[in-house]
């Protein structure tokens, strides 16, 4: 049971309020434990916000003015500034530390604090960055398979923390006051906030339809819009405003807000339209209905925010998400979600209380409609409201969340409730008419598993040999050369095969993935480690043949189900 | 009496290359030299009289006497007149004393009044040389200076170029300046455009290199491109326009103090001017024969300076394009690459002779005559199919710069035969000097060269090089020398420490400096002076006793130093972090807006 725990938290709003279902779950597992978050001056303001943290340390790196093309010299000061630092939380004596930022640096400054039990990314002796639980290599291989996944980082990050969030979701410390700010906003005025700006322009919904919007909404619904956002973001929001004919009905609080205060506006509006930000985590975790606008790299899957009964749009092109690392230069995405879908959305909203599909919006739109909601299990998921095709990928996608919900709590088998759940929602939010072609399309799929758990096969039987050899590896030097020759051999065509077939890749990046959180230089026990991961990749191969068998056949079973119900519909209209 | 003829003979002894000049000149109109009271010559140059009308001799010694010099310094003079202010120096301090003077008229009148055997072998004279080479030649230590008022008043111009250059030159030792080098993107002044750099970069500049070189493949893809030449120019063209546009991004970027261009950086007029937009002095360093590449037409006017191998009828066709300033800057070796090697696997490289170089028309008719002897060639472009083919060690493949310093240790005999295209052996009009002439020099090792112009500009030939004017006299030198190693120990020797005194890129790179920023002082002044020694600043940042102190002063000697060096020096060791690597490491994320 950890006493002193520190969590490094060197990220943005939005990610921080992400963190709140692990920070709640670690006090749960270590309730007489002080929890001190550790953030960067940026974002200290939002440390009141998460609940459970009893102190916090604020890293400030702004004070040294670094720009773009910063050669000062005096480094110096900033090398004193870290070591002070951290020799002042090496000093504070940690027993459990908690990484959920993602950089290198922070990976580093675990590694120079030495606390005996970390999670998170870290650093080894030498500087190199190590994943340890498997849900952070999990995190690793994810952005670079971003199709095939289907998790929330919240949940990501939750998992490896050993923490289970089922049926948990964000929450923040809601504001007590009433500041002057809340008080300009009177009555019983429809209140809807605006959030038109974000961190990167390329992800933004555009001015013109915001503002379209605004003047949809308040002629329709009565609405009074609210303009949010920071002082870099008032340029944004004066654009929306000038574009708009019903100005007397919109107020403009952007960069008029601190973060308390745009916490108790939030709570006072009934819906955010928002892009993918931080205001948009604060009001789903004080309750506001969200309507996401996740365009560019913004992945519904990773980020939506993490409580149940928000609408989240999406262009539904092959494009989007962007993969990581894409600069696109013909941002179309944006363009692809109307005004008009999201004014019908809130207007079925206020009358029903429920998200339904805007009747515009088809499976031949080239749009992705998700609501966030809790499934059977108590897992987070985003259910389809538009109707598509089912594609192989919408199958593989879902039998990956199969696989690694075993694979990743080191589990051995697949839950046959977990299998009839998925498929009963595939079925639902799916048209699953073509199964036959994909039935077909499978066929090479397991031939392409088939084929990497022979490699795997061969890589473990090379491990076996080169443990037998090795009490006597200074005889048989060359032989385990030769051995170890073979095995980067059979690693590049695990490799290759993943690359050549992204539908694998997860799994082989996955095994790679492991790999480099192997240490030492005890021949023995490498081998061993190495043994275990080929063991680990023919395991995943083979859940996830058995997944999609499993739910090919299920599928296969509900849909001619589904076919005949709706056939006594059609054969005998009348009833 | 005239002491000219006697003086010219103990002259040439000494500096034949001034002697050469002085004996080139006749006694000059505007000079009248009269007598002084006490019987002593005493020259008058625009109604100024040198010395003392009376007693010369003692003014010298009166002027001399409130004179302080410190002993480990070195003596300089400005100003000759007639030398008797030099004479009281010579009596009241030991060691040699450098003369400056800018005219050589008032040399030839000295030379001719004068007997110039109670000043040599102590004293040098630097005679009409530019401030620039001056001060990049002449040791960096600071002078012990005494002025000779008289003629600093009829030189005025030239000693306040001096001046101004000493204190350009002091500013360049505290300054550390962005300079951006555009290299070619192939051919012979590639290596030379590397130099450059690395010379810059050993004098604690900030050194941005332009590396066309990695478009090699793609320039001569081009020219393969079409056979219709009209197309074929347009190509070029783009491909030039291209390379400026590079040029200039990169230039935006780096925000150089100074860009240099080599020979052959592919640069049109119009992407010049783009560099100079920038507003810093764009300057271009032709180390190519004018005559055998006129392409220098095209460019010459849009530079702000251009250095170049030759002067005379060279600098007088630049001058008639109004060229904004020309300049001679001589080749030079590079000491941090071309060095005497102790210790190497030498075996394949050892001969009696060789020579390292492409087989131009001369060197193909010259060399069968020393088929006879242990004679190796390395280069390219030899005709492996005729009897000289056998000696070709390389098989035609190219040298690298490290291999051609294993090639002239190795050898007894470095042979240097500079290059024509059209002569038979040597060509007798060739003024300037190869870059190899420096470089074997600079390996300790002995060469025979072929007679240049402006090789006695540069050694002292016949005690610190060997040169030949014909081919015969090219055997009889190979003959005699073979079997004399002490003499050419002795003579290569003398060679290393000219080269390394006063002919290594850094004494180039100075000498281009000092000329550009002669005229921009301000530029100098106004840079932020904690710019210069970025180490010796960090280290009294943290703190010279402390452990960080301790752990950067490892970084001494190498420029320029930054954070990166620190960086990369951790990423190349080997073994666990420790606390200060992981700081660096963690820093360099923060520089790297990683956090």
């Amino acid at each position: 049971m950890a006493k002193n725990i520190l969590i490094l938290s060197m990220t943005r709003m939005g990610d921080m309020i992400q963190t709140t279902p692990l920070i709640k779950g670690l006090k749960k597992k270590h309730p007489n434990s002080k929890i001190t978050i550790l953030v960067t001056s940026d974002f200290a303001n939002v440390v009141p916000l998460i609940p459970d943290v009893d102190d916090s340390i604020v890293i400030d790196f702004k004070q040294f003015g670094i720009t773009e093309n910063w050669k000062d010299q005096s480094w110096v000061k900033i090398y004193r500034y870290l070591e002070g630092c951290l020799e002042r939380i090496k000093s504070s004596g940690y027993d459990l530390l908690v990484n959920l930022s993602h950089s290198k640096f922070s990976a580093l400054m675990v590694g120079f604090l030495g606390v005996k039990n970390v999670v998170g990314f870290h650093c080894n002796g030498f500087g190199d960055r190590q994943t340890g639980h498997p849900w952070m290599q999990y995190f690793g291989i994810e952005v670079f398979n971003r199709t095939y996944n289907e998790f929330n980082l919240v949940e990501i990050f939750s998992g490896s923390g050993g923490v289970d969030v089922k049926g948990r979701k964000i929450e923040v410390v809601r504001p007590q006051s009433q500041s002057s700010v809340s008080k300009l906003i009177h009555g019983n005025d429809l209140l809807i906030g605006f959030q038109a700006g974000s961190s990167i322009e390329g992800r933004r919904w555009s001015t013109q339809s915001f503002a379209k919007l605004a003047d949809m909404l308040i002629e329709k619904t009565n609405a009074k819009i609210i303009m949010l956002g920071v002082k870099s973001e008032s340029k944004v929001a004066e654009e929306v405003i000038n574009n708009t004919k019903n100005k007397n009905r919109i107020s403009n609080l952007t960069g008029k807000t601190n973060l308390s205060q745009l916490a108790e506006v939030l709570e006072k509006c009934k819906y955010l339209v928002t892009n993918d930000t931080g205001t948009m985590h604060l009001a789903a975790a004080l309750g506001t209905k969200i309507l996401g606008l996740f365009f560019a790299h913004a992945h519904p899957y990773e980020t939506a925010p993490f409580s149940p009964g928000h609408l989240i749009f999406q262009a539904g092109i092959s494009c989007a998400p962007c993969s990581y690392g894409v600069h696109c230069s013909n941002i179309v995405c944006v363009e692809k979600v109307q005004p008009e879908h999201l004014l019908s959305a809130i207007e079925n909203h206020i009358l029903t209380q429920s998200w339904i599909l805007p009747e515009t919006i088809n499976e031949d739109s080239e749009i992705n409609v998700y609501e966030t909601i809790f499934d059977n299990n108590s897992n987070f998921r985003l259910r389809s409201l538009v109707r598509h095709k089912i594609e192989l990928d919408d199958l593989i996608r879902s039998c990956y969340t199969i696989l690694w919900r075993v694979a990743l709590e080191e589990k051995t088998y697949i839950d046959n409730f977990m299998v009839n759940s998925i498929c009963e929602n595939l079925l639902e939010e799916y048209d699953c008419s073509n199964l036959k072609l994909i039935d077909e399309q499978l066929i090479k799929k397991n031939l392409i598993l088939k084929n990497i758990s022979k490699l795997a096969q061969a890589g473990k039987n090379i491990c076996s040999k080169i443990i037998k050899e090795s009490p006597n590896s200074n005889e048989n030097f060359e032989k385990i050369g030769q051995y170890g020759d073979q095995i980067t051999d059979i690693d590049k065509k695990i490799e290759v095969m993943g690359l050549s077939n992204p539908e694998v890749k997860p799994l082989t990046d996955m095994f790679n993935k492991r790999k480099e959180n192997i240490e030492g230089n005890n021949l023995c026990s490498m081998s061993a480690e190495t043994r275990k991961f080929y063991g680990n990749l023919m395991s995943e191969c083979e859940l996830l043949r058995e997944a999609l068998q499993n739910c090919l056949k299920k599928l296969s079973d509900l849909q001619s189900c589904y076919i005949s119900h709706n056939s006594i519909n059609v054969a005998v209209p009348g009833r | 009496m005239d002491f000219f003829a006697q003086n010219l003979k103990c002259l040439q002894e000494q500096d034949p290359e001034l002697a050469k000049r002085v004996s080139s000149c006749s006694f000059p109109n505007d000079i009248n030299v009269i007598r002084s009271k006490d019987g002593l010559p005493v020259p008058q140059i625009a109604g100024v009289t040198l010395h003392s009308q009376y007693r010369p001799f003692e003014e010298g010694e009166k002027t001399t006497i409130n004179f302080t010099f410190d002993q480990n310094r070195k003596t300089i003079v400005f100003g000759l007149g007639f030398g008797y202010h030099i004479q009281a120096l010579l009596k009241k301090q030991l060691g040699s004393v450098t003369v400056v003077e800018p005219f050589m008229s008032v040399f030839r009148a000295f030379m001719t009044c004068m007997d110039i055997r109670s000043f040599l072998p102590r004293v040098r004279f630097r005679i009409g040389e530019t401030p620039a080479c001056l001060l990049s030649r002449l040791e960096k230590d600071k002078w012990n200076v005494f002025k000779h008022l008289p003629s600093i008043r009829i030189g005025e111009n030239y000693y306040k170029r001096l001046d101004e250059g000493m204190k350009v030159r002091s500013l360049l030792d505290q300054r550390t300046l962005r300079v951006m080098v555009i290299n070619p993107v192939y051919g012979g002044s590639l290596p030379t455009a590397r130099h450059c750099s690395g010379a810059l970069k050993n004098m604690g500049h900030e050194v941005a290199t332009v590396d066309c070189e990695a478009f090699e493949q793609g320039f001569f893809s081009l020219k393969k491109v079409t056979n219709n030449k009209k197309k074929s120019e347009i190509l070029s063209q783009n491909f030039m326009n291209f390379m400026g546009e590079i040029a200039a991004a990169k230039a935006t970027e780096f925000q150089p103090d100074l860009i240099l261009a080599l020979a052959q950086a592919p640069l049109t007029p119009d992407a010049i001017q783009k560099l100079r937009a920038l507003k810093v002095p764009v300057a271009f360093w032709f180390v190519e024969d004018f005559r055998i590449l006129p392409y220098w037409n095209e460019i010459a006017n849009s530079y702000d300076h251009i250095f170049t191998l030759q002067d005379g009828d060279f600098h007088d066709e630049l001058k008639s394009k109004e060229v904004r300033d020309c300049y001679y800057l001589p080749q030079a070796c590079f000491s941090d690459i071309h060095k005497p090697l102790t210790d190497e696997n030498s075996h394949a490289y050892r001969a009696d002779v060789s020579f390292m170089g492409a087989a131009y028309h001369n060197r193909v008719q010259s060399f069968p005559r020393l088929m006879d002897l242990d004679f190796k060639i390395w280069g390219q472009g030899w005709n492996l199919d005729t009897p000289l083919g056998r000696q070709v060690q390389n098989n035609n493949k190219r040298i690298s710069t490290e291999e051609s310093v294993k090639i002239y240790n190795a050898a007894k005999i470095n042979l240097n035969l500079h290059s024509s295209s059209y002569h038979y052996g040597i060509n007798p009009d060739g003024d300037f000097i190869n870059p190899r002439t420096f470089e074997i020099s600079a390996c300790r090792s002995f060469q025979l060269v072929d007679n240049r112009k402006d090789l006695a500009r540069m050694f002292k030939v016949g005690e610190e090089i060997i040169s030949f004017d014909s081919l015969d006299q090219m055997r009889d030198q190979i003959d005699y020398y073979l079997i004399r190693p002490e003499e050419r120990y002795t003579i290569a020797l003398k060679s290393y420490n000219r080269v390394l005194n006063e002919h290594t890129m850094e004494h180039r790179m100075q000498e281009l400096l000092i000329h550009v920023f002669l005229d921009r002082r301000s530029n100098l002044d106004s840079m932020d002076e904690n710019e210069r020694d970025p180490l010796a600043y960090c280290i009294e940042q943290a703190g010279e006793n402390t452990e960080l102190g301790q752990y950067l002063k490892q970084f001494k000697g190498q420029y320029p130093f930054s954070l990166k060096m620190v960086i990369d020096k951790i990423h190349q060791g080997e073994g666990s972090l420790d606390d200060k690597e992981s700081i660096f490491l963690m820093m360099n994320q923060i520089l790297k807006e990683d956090v």
